[in-house]
């Protein structure tokens, strides 16, 4: 239990993770409010990774549910283990029989069968399942439900229940209530609108990728074998390829795997062969790596060059808007072209 | 303070945010435990508690200082530290100085600047009704009100009274150290009467806004608003019900495609899953007769269809995971790929960042040419299982309908849905080609505002 938010800080940067302002406030508020916690953001900025450092900070247990399509009430909260009661059936059939043949009435030996139901429909025999292995944890606990968004909206709702009050009733067992109720996180990567009434019970934390300075701090604490020089480069790097209009844009975990990957191969800077070799450790898409490479070209020509290269540039970008004016009349008149503008489709 | 917090609720609504009464309480228990000394606590307690949506963090960041300032430093008394003979000094160069100084505000404020005295309440007010504050009633026009204010007080002025002062000071002797130790006192001075503008600004402007909201009359009957002619409050309220419908509509297709599942026993797969059980049947096998369906949406983004087409967009791509595998077109006078944009953005932003993308032209509508480049691109990507989902009015400014591609698209598909934002009554007038199109169409809808949309959008999850 932390005491100020401070201590919160603290207690994470323990565990190797820079955790904004706003990140320790949240968590300081959960545990004070006992409120559960939902995180967005963009894959790969450490959502996953604030509820595991969440948990050992704090000395607690982690369960982890993997939500995702399809997931339902037996895979999250608890399943017979018929395949255990069968085989125990078939062991105790002697016994079983010795029962029945005792019984003098039809009626009697169905009462005995009833009367031991109980020792087939025991927790011997149920499989726990993520949520309620949370709830029947004695010790403390942390739930982390990981990309909620992935679960179907009927999953979800469900979950809204256990999670309000911590209880669930199994028909055969009762009602199994927390002694203590778990902490909560749960991350989203917004694919789809999470319902109002869940949201509505969370604290809500977005984290976005970071700055330049915090990214730098997360790369010396994650890669500490980098040099100074080169992490720097390297984030420096990563921001600019974020600015780029991309299809998968680089996260944290992609700019600490590309960092370790120019520690393996001993890079002393960002040259351009070092670049090209490792460029798709950060970029997961062909088009991205083409499109970034035709971008740092273009720059490092300018930069090289000086002023004398602006005029070209100018003189590029003034034919370009003449073929595109002259491809837009053509493409109005569109009685010769079945396919006005097809030239610049490709763009 | 709780009465600020109240109007902060208030004015978040006001500005379209979505705030429960369980949320407005969460933030008092919240900043109650967390304490309200620390200012940087207290807005991160607010924020995680008030705030539930990334595009919402905006609205409350600019916000938040109109109700609880900037946090600027306190005045200081510039006389308290002086010895007796500066402070007399100070003393008669003021009076000299004000038997310069025109105006008697003047001389009072630059007594408020030296002394570190607060403007009272009465100033104030008098200042914004002479800069006519009561009026604003927008966030945005907040710097443009102080601005004004300030030059109405006559800061710029006052700061030149105040160099002027700090000369004379100098030629009657005041030490080198002291002049600066005035002119810092005075700076701060004013930048914490400066903070002051910026709050009356800001109340004032928070308590227009939330007269203004509980003055406008509600919407009423979203779902029947036809989408011709919405202006810019009424789209907002119907992008909000768009999402809640989205959700509505999900659950429903999942319920529907569950019930679908349980259809018949398949008593192969029964018989081997229980092999395990000794042959008795424990767990039940089914055929699984449902497909997700694929969607291909073709849109038309031409300046007479665009809502239709936003909400319509933002509904499919809502029910992304009810789908197999949706693939967007849009079109105006050409045909663009537009799924891109959604696979990497929330439906909203992606909607937007499209419609942004596509501005329309002066009458350059081509359906004809963009069902060609549909047919000679990626007419692969349309298979038996494919429902093709035309939006737009069929008008195509008398060029070339193109049927034969249709046909072409026809033939290979499940099913082509046309949904039409126009009443049925216009179809074929003008330069509409839509009866020459209406036979290649299994179904055809009329989708002129929200509730029909949501059937026609509906009846694509029906297995049936």
């Amino acid at each position: 239990m932390y005491q100020t938010t401070e201590e919160v800080r603290t207690s994470l940067a323990g565990q190797d993770y820079i955790a904004s302002a706003e990140i320790c406030t949240a968590l300081f508020l959960a545990e004070g409010l006992k409120k559960p916690i939902l995180v967005e953001g963009p894959a790969g900025v450490g959502k996953t990774e604030l509820g595991k450092v969440w948990a050992a900070s704090t000395g607690r247990n982690l369960i982890r549910l993997q939500c995702y399509e399809g997931l339902d009430e037996s895979k999250a909260l608890y399943e017979w283990e018929y395949s255990k009661q069968m085989l125990y059936t078939q062991i105790l059939r002697d016994k079983v029989q010795q029962m029945l043949t005792e019984a003098g009435t039809l009626t009697e030996a169905a009462d005995r069968i009833a009367s031991e139901e109980d020792a087939f429909f025991s927790e011997r025999f149920l499989l726990a399942r993520p949520l309620l292995q949370a709830i029947r944890a004695k010790e403390p606990t942390l739930l982390l439900i990981d990309e909620i968004d992935r679960s179907d909206a009927e999953f979800e709702a469900f979950l809204l229940e256990v999670l309000s009050d911590f209880q669930i009733s199994i028909p055969e067992l009762g009602t199994i209530r927390a002694d203590s109720p778990p902490a909560v996180i749960l991350t989203s990567n917004n694919t789809r609108e999470l319902s109002e009434a869940l949201k509505r019970r969370c604290l809500y934390i977005f984290i976005d990728y970071p700055s330049a300075d915090a990214e730098l701090e997360v790369v010396r604490i994650k890669v500490p074998g980098l040099s100074d020089e080169l992490a720097k480069e390297t984030v420096e790097f990563v921001q600019k390829l974020r600015g780029m209009d991309l299809k998968k844009r680089p996260s944290v975990s992609e700019t600490i795997d590309w960092a370790k990957a120019l520690l393996m191969l001993n890079a002393e800077k960002l040259d351009e062969d070092t670049l090209n070799a490792t460029l798709s450790v950060i970029l997961k898409h062909e088009q991205d790596i083409m499109r970034s490479r035709r971008n740092l070209e273009t720059e490092r020509r300018r930069s090289l060059d000086g002023p004398q290269r602006d005029s070209e540039i100018l003189e590029e970008l003034e034919s370009d808007l003449r073929r595109r004016s002259r491809r837009r009349k053509r493409g109005r008149g569109g009685t010769g072209d079945p396919f006005p503008g097809f030239e610049s489709y490709e763009d | 303070m709780d009465q600020r917090m109240v109007d902060f609720v208030r004015a978040l609504r006001a500005s379209g945010v979505r705030v429960s009464l369980a949320e407005s309480e969460d933030s008092f228990r919240a900043s109650s435990f967390l304490g309200v000394s620390n200012r940087d606590h207290f807005r991160s307690a607010l924020r995680l508690t008030l705030v539930k949506e990334e595009k919402d963090i905006g609205t409350f960041e600019r916000l938040f200082p109109l109700f609880f300032g900037t946090g600027a430093p306190p005045t200081l008394d510039a006389m308290a530290e002086m010895g007796e003979e500066d402070a007399q000094k100070l003393l008669d160069a003021l009076a000299q100085l004000a038997e310069d100084l025109s105006p008697e505000e003047l001389k009072r404020l630059l007594e408020n600047l030296l002394r570190g005295k607060p403007l009272s309440e009465g100033d104030l007010e008098n200042l914004g009704r002479q800069t006519g504050l009561p009026m604003a009633s927008r966030p945005g026009e907040a710097p443009w009100m102080e601005s004004r204010m300030e030059r109405s007080l006559g800061l710029q002025k006052l700061m030149d009274a105040l160099m002027e002062l700090l000369e004379e000071l100098g030629m009657a002797g005041m030490s080198e150290e002291l002049l600066d130790q005035l002119a810092r006192t005075a700076g701060m001075n004013r930048e914490a009467l400066e903070e002051q503008i910026r709050n009356e600004v800001g109340k004032a402007i928070a308590r227009r806004m939330r007269e203004e909201y509980e003055k406008q009359d509600p919407i009423d009957d979203v779902m029947d608003l036809p989408f011709r002619g919405l202006d810019e409050r009424e789209a907002e309220r119907l992008r909000e019900e768009v999402r809640r419908l989205a959700s509505r509509l999900r659950s429903r297709a999942a319920l529907r495609h569950r019930r679908a599942r349980k259809g018949r026993i398949d008593m192969r797969g029964t018989m081997r899953a229980n092999l395990r059980f000794g042959g008795v049947p424990l767990v039940l096998k089914r055929r699984r007769r449902v497909i997700k369906p694929k969607l291909i949406v073709i849109c038309d983004v031409s300046t007479s269809v665009r809502h239709c087409a936003e909400f319509m967009l933002t509904l499919i791509y809502e029910l992304q995971d009810q789908v197999a595998r949706a693939r967007s077109y849009a079109f105006i006078d050409r045909l663009v790929d537009i799924s891109l944009w959604f696979d990497e953005h929330s439906p909203q932003k992606a909607v937007a960042m499209v419609l942004d993308d596509l501005r329309s032209g002066h009458y350059n509508t081509d359906l004809g040419a963009s069902l060609a480049m549909l047919c000679r691109d990626h007419l692969g990507e349309i298979d038996s299982r494919t429902t093709v989902i035309f939006l737009g009015d069929g008008r195509n400014n008398f060029n070339d309908p193109r049927l034969d591609c249709l046909e072409d698209i026809k033939a290979r598909c499940r099913k082509v849905v046309w949904m039409n934002p126009e009443a049925p009554y216009l179809w074929g007038s003008g330069d509409s080609d839509m009866p020459a199109y209406q036979p290649y169409c299994d179904t055809l809808h009329e989708v002129g505002n929200l509730a029909q949309l949501a059937k026609a959008v509906d009846t694509l999850f029906d297995y049936r």
